[in-house]
């Protein structure tokens, strides 16, 4: 069972530009489960060859009041936490200072005063955003990563699927202002009970109508998906969530993206696939992903 | 489940390690080398094959790349340990370390802001003087120190005349990206001025002695040369400011704040006096006593004294020098001299002649072409001192006069204008976030039309009539 007491988000921002609606996002949902944030900036890495004059570069800005780009961005990020949540006390209490940073484990952390209610965390690390984010949850232990949609999808889409360890959630042209509908794709993989209960721990706070989806390749709907699509209505029955289910038969990925169109939020369990076979022929949620423009959650 | 994705992330992650050492072994068992080519030419030319993916794709540190470059020399190249260190260690190598301590030692004095102080004054308000102010500078100055140095001083000096800007009417992204150029290719245009204003420069003078090609002293590399820099640097500033129109005329505002900003700086202290006194006679003994004792010994020298005087801490030292990259250099030039001893080098030059002599027939213009085009492709893609310490052996063995091709090289090595890895400037005003990989392309471009022609202009006018 999810405890959403002690659960750690991550956010993954790239510049004040373009990762507006990502930062939303995951604030909204951080508070509303009240949930500890940390906002990742991964910027490119220096050429090592030349890593020692960069360094020698951004030491002597410090000396000019000019903090790294990086920073920069985190800074912004903390600003509009602040903004998109006004009654915070304990997060409004806290300044920025680019002096108060310290390295550990390949990353620059923002040290910030620890407020009651506030629980935020700025990390800066440079290289291959798959890779730092990855070495981030891991050594944080974040339950899900949030990151915005990604003009390289189709490679994006696998890598992110195949190797962060943590539940996925992808803003793909998402809306803060607008109402969604929560699509559950319910299968008999192990993943869906662990979807189920993200789906109506989101439900429940977001108070977003939700629908469930079960697909078969054939006409036939086995005892399997029967009893996973009955097990995630009573899931939310007991929680005095309405849920509307579907039975369709077809091709699986096709189905979820034309069902979800443009006005639903898909959630769905990771593949339980060989890794192996999953890069070699990919996978529900990776060709899901790279297909559909809706937000989507993948649960792990 | 978890190992194996983990095990398939670090497969993918590594893929360049393992297709390097794949070719590499692909190479080394089943493929005889070729005619001509001693089995020790042909196991060196597959470590410099394997060496240039690592550095390309980096799928490793650099100093792990410098470790295997040794191993594989004592493995399968043929030599004993002690040959591979008895080349590991040389004045270039000295020079280069000597030349990165330097730029600690001067950048933490904080003499930058006289520098922005001292331009400011020459160069007034006007946007396309101070564009062209920087360039200059930039150029001058580096031809002396290194690239590396001047970018880390003047850069702070342009991103405060940027935030000092008024942002109210209208971008600034072509006033910022003309003040960084000026900046980046400035310095990097200089720094084949003079010996001392790059490591590449120092290699080839150390193959130049290693292999028996003859010398320059520092006075007569400056006559060849610096003509060159001199013509170029009004060009760039014209290509910088029609490429990157600045969308301000006068930064009245910014150069009154930054003049206000650097004035905190007070009376010049006797420190920053000696600073700077160090460095002339650092500067005066590699133009006077370079032949003697090698521009690495003098620069070591330098260094200790800035120590002695407590100018410097070994602390500040060890945390702005990059000791991976000294590592690389000693490897890649011991591997260039071995490519040299075991016929490697001879072998590629043969090639690469043979293979365009029936295109181009004269064969001092294809000697010319093959060490321009060779430096000038490669320095975008690694980095221009790798280049030169990998290219070096080669256009050494092309025939002809080893000190012209030497020069046209090593001068070609520095037309790195169209990616941020070639030169340290370009990587480190990239690593400012203000200008973007196209940018380089834009302006880089011209640049390299430019320096070409440059280049051919003091090779084919005056270094015939020095000679």
């Amino acid at each position: 069972m999810i405890n959403p007491e002690a659960l750690r988000f991550l956010t993954a921002v790239s510049s004040s530009e373009y990762s507006g609606p990502t930062l939303k996002m995951g604030s909204l949902i951080a508070s509303v489960f009240d949930a500890h944030l940390g906002v990742v900036y991964v910027g490119d890495k220096a050429n090592e060859f030349h890593g020692g004059a960069v360094n020698l570069t951004r030491h002597n800005l410090e000396n000019w009041d000019i903090i790294h780009p990086g920073l920069e961005v985190l800074k912004w990020a903390l600003g509009e936490l602040k903004r998109f949540n006004p009654n915070n006390a304990g997060l409004a209490r806290i300044q920025f200072n680019a002096d108060h940073i310290f390295e550990e484990d390949g990353r620059i952390k923002v040290i910030l005063p620890e407020e009651k209610g506030c629980r935020v965390e700025l990390i800066l690390r440079e290289g291959d955003l798959v890779d730092q984010m990855r070495k981030e949850i891991q050594l944080e232990g974040y339950d899900l990563a949030i990151i915005g949609g990604s003009q390289n999808k189709q490679h994006l889409a696998h890598s992110i699927i195949q190797y962060l360890p943590s539940s996925i959630f992808v803003l793909q042209k998402f809306s803060p202002q607008k109402q969604y509908k929560l699509l559950l794709l319910v299968d008999d993989s192990d993943a869906t009970q662990k979807s189920i209960e993200w789906g109506a721990l989101i439900a429940k706070k977001l108070g977003w109508p939700v629908k469930t989806l079960t697909v078969s390749k054939t006409k036939l709907f086995g005892p399997g998906y029967q009893g996973a699509a009955d097990m995630a209505k009573t899931y939310f029955e007991s929680r005095d969530i309405e849920v509307e289910q579907f039975f369709i038969s077809g091709d699986p990925v096709t189905t979820f993206v034309d069902f979800a169109g443009d006005d639903h939020m898909i959630i769905m369990g990771a593949s339980t696939l060989n890794p192996i076979k999953q890069l070699l022929f990919g996978s529900k949620p990776i060709k899901t992903l790279a297909r559909t423009g809706v937000p989507i959650l993948i649960v792990r | 489940m978890r190992i194996s994705a983990d095990m398939i992330f670090w497969i993918q992650q590594k893929r360049w390690l393992l297709i390097a050492f794949g070719l590499g072994g692909l190479l080394y068992h089943f493929i005889p080398g070729p005619s001509g080519l001693s089995p020790e030419g042909y196991h060196i030319l597959i470590i410099i094959f394997m060496t240039l993916i690592l550095i390309l794709k980096e799928p490793v540190p650099l100093p792990a790349i410098a470790l295997q470059i040794i191993f594989w020399q004592v493995i399968i190249g043929g030599s004993t340990p002690n040959e591979v260190g008895s080349y590991f260690m040389n004045d270039a190598v000295f020079f280069i370390m000597g030349s990165l301590m330097l730029a600690v030692a001067i950048v933490s004095q904080g003499l930058d802001k006289r520098m922005a102080l001292g331009i400011i004054r020459i160069t007034g308000n006007k946007t396309w003087r101070i564009v062209a102010g920087f360039t200059a500078i930039s150029a001058i100055l580096s031809s002396f120190v290194g690239p590396h140095m001047i970018t880390a001083m003047l850069l702070p000096v342009a991103l405060t005349l940027i935030r000092f800007t008024p942002k109210s009417s209208k971008s600034t992204s072509g006033l910022t990206a003309a003040l960084l150029f000026s900046i980046a290719y400035g310095a990097t245009i200089g720094s084949i001025g003079t010996p001392s204003g790059g490591g590449r420069n120092v290699i080839m003078m150390n193959y130049w002695a290693e292999f028996g090609s003859g010398s320059l002293s520092y006075l007569q590399w400056m006559k060849m040369v610096y003509p060159m820099v001199l013509i170029e640097i009004p060009i760039t500033a014209f290509i910088i400011l029609k490429t990157f129109p600045p969308e301000m005329q006068i930064l009245d505002t910014a150069v009154r704040r930054l003049s206000v900003e650097v004035a905190h700086a007070g009376k010049i202290s006797a420190r920053e006096i000696l600073t700077v006194v160090l460095f002339a006679l650092i500067l005066l003994s590699w133009m006077t006593l370079s032949e003697d004792y090698g521009l690495g010994s003098i620069a070591l020298i330098g260094i200790f004294l800035y120590m002695a005087l407590g100018l410097v801490s070994w602390k500040e030292l060890n945390r702005g020098v990059n000791w991976g990259v000294i590592l690389l250099f000693g490897a890649t030039i011991s591997i260039g001299v071995q490519m040299k001893n075991t016929g490697g080098a001879a072998w590629l030059a043969d090639l690469s002649v043979g293979f365009l002599q029936s295109v181009i027939p004269d064969i001092d213009t294809l000697r010319a072409i093959v060490s321009v085009a060779l430096s000038g492709v490669m320095s975008n893609l690694l980095s221009s001192s790798a280049t030169v310490a990998v290219v070096g052996p080669v256009v050494l063995n092309l025939g002809g006069d080893p000190i012209l091709l030497g020069l046209a090289s090593v001068i070609a090595s520095a037309f790195g204008y169209f990616t941020a890895v070639a030169a340290p400037a370009c990587t480190i005003i990239y690593s400012s976030g203000l200008v973007k990989a196209p940018d380089f392309l834009r302006a880089g471009w011209k640049m390299a039309v430019m320096s070409v022609l440059s280049l051919m202009l003091v090779a084919l006018v005056w270094w015939p009539i020095l000679n």
